[in-house]
């Protein structure tokens, strides 16, 4: 069988890293590379990072010269007609926008003049940042150009930033799109978001010719929130890039209980709180930590001291990788008391290092990890019941352990690739 | 007779470091001590040493007319006594001339007063100790951290023997009276109190240097001139000040040492003016009513209350969770503890945690590790936390040292029971062979 030529557009990559967007990409793109040829395209990419068997392309760095113009479709330039945002949003919090001016055709010009000569900007200053929409809009005229160059037998496009480059693309190339989705406007905004990249995910998803959540939830969330036909939804979960774990004892005896992510309204911090509330009213030699950085920290500090449990209750702000395997090394146990998350990598890792995992049934991860301890996100007592049961219970500490690895023996990237693999050849073969 | 009571406030805290997460139970070092060192050695040069040597010069060329007081915190006569001997040199020359008084605080500037009678004393002692010993004064008058005041806090120092205690004039608590005179608490007549004309104060402390001010520039004559405004109405006009206001708070370039240099001189141009130090005052003027403060009032801010270092949850949660360790603390007779406890109740700590007038635009999103009270909230309490653990641990091996001592005296117990068996079988085999 033919190798498949993959056109894959991402975002963030490594070394560039925000959040689990990054992550996943590399653990697929790396497993992908011994199945398919796969070239990806990204804003940045930083020229000394290689993945073997995979073209990475940045924007940063393509000469510009080689480049033609193309005409792009009426909703690309709906989409495209936004003027510039002012704000600094992240794709992974909620982009507070009411922008969309989605133009009538009557007054768009048929042609927009594309200024390549502004391309290489992105190798200038942040992938997110100030004025995240306007980059969007430029990757997609950018890498709808650079697409003409390219051989492929198949688009794969990741979240909404890529979904307008990957549609105009298809519409180019009369090649199929396979769009993967780790997270949605609705998870990041909840059920009530409405707004340009809500429509934006919207269009991608009705436009591509498969969808390939992280995770069932998420499929769910397509299917209903979104109004997506179930035949073109395949979910894929996320696998584990095998990491060299090692435990550390705690300079201090009392037990340790992990928060790692963004602090903001999605991940539930303000769960946590109530979390740790109730356990250290049943368990006292008990600490918390709190990991990253987000709109709600400085609430969650002050509610943290005004429930008298601040000097139970440790913040650290954002950590390097090696700094989160340290507080890895260390922990007790780890809680991921998400509102909605299309599937919870960080959970993963935790597992690999041996640390039990207390997660919400609104994640993804839950339907992988099998013997992780589980709750509704808001029903606080039986998370913290759960906790407490961990760090009293030494054996069923130690089997919801043993358990995590069996679970995560089958969640390699590698089984990741063989799935999207199939979508791509039913992609390819028009099903 | 009209007097002039000055009293200059000296302090430098021991500010922590970005004592983080990874440091609990493995690093106990808290403070930042090269910030400490750099700073202490910036207001010495800047303001103490050059202040003082115009106050000594005053003193002589005044004929020791010119007489003020000081109060200084325990905590930087530590570090002074170890980095900057010189400057303490210049403080016992003072001192030595009589016309300074030296005036008694907690030694850890600390807020103790509010949250423990019995550390609050143990403070107390602990710097009128050191300033027995330094400066060879036995402090008569009292002046709690930032001016905090009651009712209660003036009656407990009374009855530790204080004669005087200083406060802020606040204008609530006065009714329309003047400052100008010494008053008593509330059904307390022995002990006054010295009340802070904050506008007279101020006007050298904050308003001196600012150009948009419509006095500016403020010089000796002018200053003098309100000052004499009061001569019919005053028994004693208190300028109760940070000392660091010459030459740090406001520069040198401002003319700040020039106005100190000038002021007595201009001041003791009307005969009946004169200078005295807090306690001069109190034997001098009888009492002129009551001060009744039912609640806390201080220097501080606008409020004149505790608000600067009691107004967030953070600040409240730290302070508890701080002075709940009190009796293990004094239990574990540990100097090293003690002395790490202490020095988490210096008051500055909880005074960068306070978030009024922090504009919420500027916390956001972005986890900045510097420059916001959230981050020195979260930095004391890690301290704490390790500290909290240094305790238990102690505290556990004196549990376990004490049931080691009893064990190893019931292994004993044992040993002499094991010789005990083996004389029989010894004899037994004596018996056999």
């Amino acid at each position: 069988m033919n190798r498949p030529k993959v056109l894959m557009l991402g975002w963030e990559f490594p070394p560039i890293v925000n959040g689990g967007l990054g992550v996943a990409c590399l653990g697929l793109s790396k497993a992908l590379a011994k199945k398919t040829e796969l070239t990806m395209i990204l804003p940045k990419a930083d020229p000394d990072f290689i993945v073997e068997n995979v073209d990475l392309i940045g924007l940063n760095s393509v000469d510009i010269n080689k480049l033609k113009k193309v005409k792009t479709s009426k909703k690309y330039k709906e989409f495209a007609s936004v003027y510039t945002v002012d704000s600094n949003i992240l794709p992974y919090e909620t982009p507070k926008l009411n922008i969309l001016n989605s133009l009538t055709d009557s007054n768009i010009e048929t042609t927009l003049d594309f200024d390549l000569s502004q391309m290489n900007q992105f190798g200038k200053g942040d992938i997110y940042g100030d004025d995240l929409i306007n980059k969007v809009i430029d990757y997609a005229k950018y890498v709808t150009q650079l697409a003409g160059k390219i051989e492929f037998d198949v688009i794969h496009c990741h979240d909404w930033m890529t979904i307008l480059a990957g549609v105009e693309i298809k519409k180019l190339s009369k090649k199929p799109l396979v769009l993967q989705i780790h997270s949605l406007e609705y998870d990041r905004g909840g059920p009530q978001s409405q707004g340009w990249v809500f429509q934006l995910e919207k269009y991608g998803m009705q436009q591509a010719d498969f969808v390939v959540p992280v995770s069932n939830y998420t499929g769910d969330v397509i299917k209903e929130h979104y109004k997506i036909k179930s035949e073109k939804i395949f979910p894929v979960h996320n696998g584990a890039d095998t990491v060299e774990t090692y435990r550390e004892e705690k300079p201090f005896p009392d037990k340790l209980v992990l928060y790692l992510g963004r602090i903001t309204g999605q991940k539930g911090p303000q769960y946590f709180l109530d979390i740790a509330t109730r356990v250290i009213d049943a368990y006292p030699n008990v600490r918390f930590v709190m990991a990253g950085t987000g709109d709600r920290l400085k609430g969650l500090i002050e509610t943290g001291a005004y429930k008298r449990i601040g000097n139970k209750l440790h913040f650290t702000g954002f950590l390097s990788k090696e700094k989160v395997r340290h507080l890895l090394a260390m922990g007790d146990a780890y809680v991921m008391p998400s509102v909605s998350e299309p599937f919870g990598l960080s959970a993963l890792e935790a597992a690999q290092f041996g640390v039990p995992c207390v997660i919400s049934k609104q994640s993804g991860v839950s339907e992988v990890l099998n013997s992780a301890l589980k709750a509704d996100y808001w029903d606080t007592e039986l998370m913290a019941s759960h906790i407490i049961s961990l760090l009293k219970d030494d054996t069923l500490k130690k089997k919801i352990v043993q358990e995590a690895y069996n679970d995560l023996a089958n969640s390699t990237w590698d089984a990741s690739a063989d799935k999207v693999c199939k979508v791509y050849n039913m992609a390819m073969a028009g099903v | 007779m009209p007097s002039i009571c000055f009293y200059f406030q000296l302090h430098q805290p021991y500010r922590l470091r970005d004592y983080s997460f990874f440091d609990i139970g493995r690093d106990h070092n808290y403070e930042n001590e090269s910030l400490n060192i750099e700073i202490l050695h910036k207001v010495a040069d800047k303001s103490y040493l050059p202040a003082n040597k115009i106050i000594l010069e005053l003193i002589k060329k005044h004929k020791k007319k010119f007489r003020i007081s000081y109060s200084i915190s325990g905590v930087l006569l530590e570090q002074l006594e170890k980095y900057r001997p010189d400057v303490l040199d210049t403080f016992k020359a003072l001192a030595k001339t009589g016309c300074v008084e030296f005036l008694a605080e907690t030694y850890y500037h600390s807020l103790s007063s509010l949250y423990s009678p019995e550390e609050f004393k143990r403070q107390v002692n602990l710097h009128t100790q050191t300033i027995e010993r330094l400066f060879n004064q036995k402090p008569k008058v009292f002046r709690n951290t930032e001016l905090i005041y009651s009712n209660q806090l003036a009656n407990t120092v009374q009855q530790m023997g204080f004669e005087g205690i200083m406060t802020e004039g606040v204008e609530w608590l006065l009714n329309g009276r003047s400052p100008h005179f010494v008053y008593s608490p509330l059904d307390n007549r022995k002990i006054k109190v010295l009340l802070r004309n904050y506008t007279l104060s101020d006007d050298i402390a904050f308003r001196f240097s600012n150009t948009t001010w419509s006095e500016h520039p403020l010089t000796a004559q002018k200053f003098s001139r309100w000052i004499h405004r009061y001569g019919a109405t005053a028994d004693t006009i208190n300028l109760f000040m940070d000392y660091e206001t010459f030459g740090e708070h406001q520069w040198e370039g401002t003319g700040i040492f020039e106005f100190l240099k000038h002021l007595p001189e201009e001041i003791l141009k009307k005969k009946s003016f004169d200078f005295k130090t807090p306690t001069e005052v109190i034997e001098s003027y009888q009492t002129k009513g009551d001060f009744d403060a039912q609640h806390n009032i201080s220097w501080a801010d606008t409020e004149r209350d505790l608000s600067a270092w009691l107004s967030n949850s953070m600040q409240a949660e730290a302070l508890s969770k701080l002075y709940i360790l009190e009796e293990k603390v004094h239990s574990l007779n540990n100097p090293d503890i003690l002395q790490k406890w202490s020095r988490l109740q210096i008051s500055d700590h909880f005074y960068y945690m306070c978030t009024k007038h922090w504009s919420d635009g500027e916390v956001h999103k972005y986890f900045s590790p510097f420059n916001s009270p959230y981050d020195s909230y979260i930095y004391f309490i890690n301290a704490l936390s390790d500290l909290e653990i240094s305790i238990k641990k102690l505290q556990s091996t004196d549990i376990e040292s004490s049931s080691l001592h009893k064990k190893s005296r019931s292994k004993k117990a044992n040993e002499s029971e094991i010789t005990g068996t083996e004389t029989p079988i010894k004899k037994k085999k004596a018996a056999t062979s």
